[in-house]
């Protein structure tokens, strides 16, 4: 009895895997032999989730692939010529007029250009870190020697954006990926949700999300008002400091931690009453100190007599 | 005919005599038991009424609230490592699996009435406890209420603050929640550190290895058992020493320090005291209902030994030694196949051992310094004891240094500087802050000490223009409530039957005053 059940685990393994492995062999058939096939199918930026509907035009580019959870889309190939006026006005002095980055000046030697990568090169970064960039507000930077570039109101719009990203996808023969994500969180598993994320995102931007300093002027940014898709393209691409998270989350997995944090890291419900901040015991030690016992000390200061 | 007489108000509340219904009862209860010679004298005991002696009381009635309100708790706590599946109102724990501790916590904050009420104030009160212990400490220290005839009461309260931050700590760890959970895992870690024998203390206390599945149900029992009773016999001893030797009191006219000056028990100090219960209570009340403590929901179990939540700090009183943990140098001792892990025994072993070892032996040092070796019951004022002072002020500087570097991120964060730099000048803070606390501490003192009136509002000069066009200064008097006006104590009745001496006493409703 026991010796075909330690049988009958690596025979399912090994079924999946081959019901996987035929899966993507046959997406890897529909997107053909053109130069700008993507390797969407192998699986590398959304852990192996299964690509359910893939949309390819007929010169082979897939614009479109993703599942039930998120959809990953390429910007338009008509907003091109958009995406290189704006690409010139706003992104060019920096990064350089093909995108492929400036190295750091020998002058400058601050930390924020010798290891956070100023002026990266951007070829091949992929639709999503680039409207990620600059619709978090990031980009345009507002100061090209900050350490960490600081979220701010929207300097471009999402069409700019995406504008920007089709012009950058055409410097390089294939297009970077991801593509830009759009979330579902109707089947939203919160549980899930709120177990990846004390396991993958607690460790720097806090259990409650606030956020929180890292070593050398980084920091952890606050979680509170990130729109959905950019929690998804901050997961799938890892900006700055941030590791990307593409082999071991899969895009259901990605959506259900989008559910948890833009349901309720943004919109705690504080049953308890004032939420103090989510900053825990050094709010709550505050408050117990301050008020409770200095009150309470006061309260004294009244019934006892001062003589 | 009697009856009819008997059954009219006025002939009843004749009947009873002149104390009434209560007479008759204590009355009976004098005839049964003997009370009343031992309940007068309880009732006549007199308590100075300066404001200052009533920080203790925020502390015992505190720990009131937290019996009262951990009794409630444990009916609904489960202590237990057995893993169950949630099902409950709050969605991101629906459906997952985790210890049965951390699920019975939930579900008192969520599914039983009044349960979130309960499990907030009991952990407010707690928090207030600890930190009204340290004022009354502080009042006791820098006043010298230590000094002899007080030594072993000082020692009693200074276990009792040790084993509030134990418990406080215990308690803190009991849900499983992700924080708490990272909060044993550090205390394994410094168990751990202690040379020699800390590998067998950790392996028994936790019985194995971390996390292991004991340990809930072990600091359960210390949590709501054996600290409870051992602070609950500590504080019935600290009050009845406080009652042997009576309460120190402030000099002043009439006080000496072989007389009592103040309320006696009854009525006046028990209304106050009382009235000062509700006060304590209602405190803690609102802050359990108005402002969330501890919300375990967000932190989430701690199922999983890899799940971290960054910017963790323990509860406030514990602060000292996470924040001695955080700067301290990471330095380590190898040698002999054996290693020492300075960077853990230090900050969390030897440092707090050095503290509170000072705490107990202070004061026997300060007896040995200053060579007095008198009885003391009336108290110092702390700027003419200036080095007393210093040498405390700049204790509470280096702990408050500590308390701070325990938010290292938080500075960091919110004053957007580097975390790196942060640590750097807490480690500098940490280091020079106590002689900086020590020479302020000193020269306010110094400075106290030669200006009369300190701390007097200083009276207004009233410039008036007489009618030939002359200037008229006049100091204006003093305010009333600066003036010190001493009241006249009168003496507490000896016998019981001193029936004239006692009904003047009772229709006096001044302080009294009592022989030690």
């Amino acid at each position: 009895m026991t010796h075909s059940l330690t049988l009958k685990k690596p025979v399912a393994v090994a079924l999946s895997a081959m019901v996987l492995f035929g899966a993507l062999s046959l997406f890897a058939g529909a997107a053909g032999a053109s130069p700008k096939q993507a390797p969407y199918q192998t699986g590398r930026y959304n852990a192996g989730t299964p690509n359910s509907s893939v949309v390819v035009e007929k010169d082979g580019t897939v614009v479109k692939y993703g599942n039930g959870s998120i959809v990953y889309i390429l910007p338009s190939a008509a907003l091109v010529d958009l995406g290189h006026a704006l690409y010139s006005a706003n992104c060019a002095a920096c990064h350089g007029v093909d995108a492929n980055g400036v190295p750091p000046h020998s002058a400058q030697t601050s930390y924020a250009n010798v290891h956070a990568g100023a002026y990266p090169n951007l070829q091949g970064v992929g639709p999503a870190a680039v409207d990620f960039w600059i619709e978090s507000g990031r980009m345009p930077a507002a100061a090209g020697t900050d350490v960490q570039a600081v979220r701010r109101p929207q300097r471009l719009t999402h069409k700019q954006a995406l504008a920007i990203a089709a012009f950058i996808d055409t410097l390089t023969t294939n297009p970077g990926l991801p593509y830009v994500p759009s979330v579902n969180l109707k089947s939203a598993s919160l549980a899930t949700g709120a177990d990846l994320f004390a396991l993958n995102c607690a460790a720097c931007h806090t259990i409650t999300g606030g956020g929180d300093a890292l070593a050398f002027g980084t920091y952890a940014p606050s979680l509170r008002h990130v729109p959905a898709n950019q929690v998804v393209e901050a997961i799938r691409t890892g900006p700055g400091n941030m590791p990307r998270f593409s082999g071991n989350l899969s895009d259901a997995q990605v959506r259900d931690i989008v559910a948890y944090v833009t349901e309720y890291i943004q919109h705690p419900t504080n049953p308890g009453g004032l939420g103090l901040g989510g900053l825990g015991p050094v709010a709550e030690g505050f408050i117990g100190l301050a008020l409770g016992v200095g009150l309470l000390c006061l309260a004294a200061f009244w019934v006892g007599e001062r003589q | 005919m009697t009856d009819i007489a008997v059954n009219t108000k006025r002939a009843k509340k004749a009947q009873a005599g002149p104390y009434g219904k209560v007479g008759q009862a204590l009355n009976g209860l004098d005839d049964r038991l003997g009370v009343a010679k031992g309940g007068r004298t309880f009732m006549d005991k007199i308590f100075p009424d300066h404001w200052s002696f009533m920080l203790g009381e925020i502390a015992l009635y505190s720990f009131v609230v937290l019996l009262v309100t951990g009794i409630f708790l444990t009916l609904y706590y489960v202590p237990s490592s057995s893993i169950v599946t949630y099902h409950g109102p709050y969605l991101p724990l629906d459906g997952q699996k985790f210890s049965e501790a951390y699920a019975s916590s939930i579900n008192l904050s969520f599914s039983v009435r009044a349960g979130l009420l309960m499990r907030q104030m009991h952990h407010w009160a707690c928090d207030i406890f600890v930190g009204s212990i340290v004022v009354h400490m502080c009042r006791v220290f820098f006043t010298g209420a230590f000094r002899k005839p007080r030594e072993l009461n000082w020692s009693i309260g200074l276990t009792l603050l040790t084993l509030a931050i134990v418990n406080g700590f215990i308690g803190y760890s009991l849900p499983d929640d992700l924080v708490s959970g990272t909060g044993i895992r550090i205390a394994y870690s410094i168990i751990l550190s202690i040379p020699v024998v800390g590998t067998h203390l950790a392996f028994w206390l936790f019985g194995g290895n971390f996390p292991g599945t004991v340990i809930l149900g072990r600091f359960y029992a210390i949590h709501i058992l054996i600290l409870p009773l051992v602070i609950l016999g500590l504080v019935g001893a600290h009050l009845g020493l406080l009652v042997r030797q009576k309460h120190t009191q402030f000099p002043g006219e009439g006080r000496t320090e072989k007389n009592v000056v103040g309320s006696p028990m009854f009525p006046i100090f028990m209304a106050k005291t009382t009235g000062f219960l509700f006060l304590v209570g209602g405190a803690i009340a609102l802050l359990g209902a108005f402002a969330q403590i501890n919300p375990i929901w967000q932190f989430g179990p701690y199922d999983n030994i890899a799940k971290i939540s960054y910017a963790v700090q323990p509860d406030w009183y514990m602060g000292f030694l996470d924040g001695a943990l955080r700067i301290f140098p990471a330095w380590s001792f190898h040698s002999f196949g054996y290693t020492i892990p300075i960077e853990v025994l230090f900050p969390a072993v030897i440092l707090p051992g050095i503290v509170f070892t000072l705490g107990y032996l202070w004061p026997n040092l300060e007896a040995r310094i200053t060579k007095d070796d008198e009885i003391h019951n009336l108290l110092d004022r702390p700027r003419d004891r200036p080095h007393r002072t210093a040498a405390g002020a700049g204790i509470l500087s280096l702990l408050f240094m500590l308390f701070i570097a325990s938010s290292t991120d938080v500075i960091a964060n919110y004053m957007h500087i580097s975390l790196n730099e942060v640590l750097i000048a807490m480690r500098v803070l940490v280091l020079v802050s106590p002689f900086i606390g020590y020479a302020v501490a000193y020269y306010i003192c110094k400075e106290l000490q030669g200006v009369e009136k300190a701390g007097k509002r200083k009276t207004h000069n009233i410039v008036t223009r007489t009618a030939t066009g002359e200037y008229v200064t006049v100091a204006a008097p003093m305010n009333v409530n600066d003036m010190h006006a001493e009241l006249h104590a009168v003496p507490v009745p000896n016998y019981i039957e001193d029936d004239a001496v006692a009904a003047s006493a009772s229709s006096t409703a001044g302080v009294r005053t009592v022989d030690r």
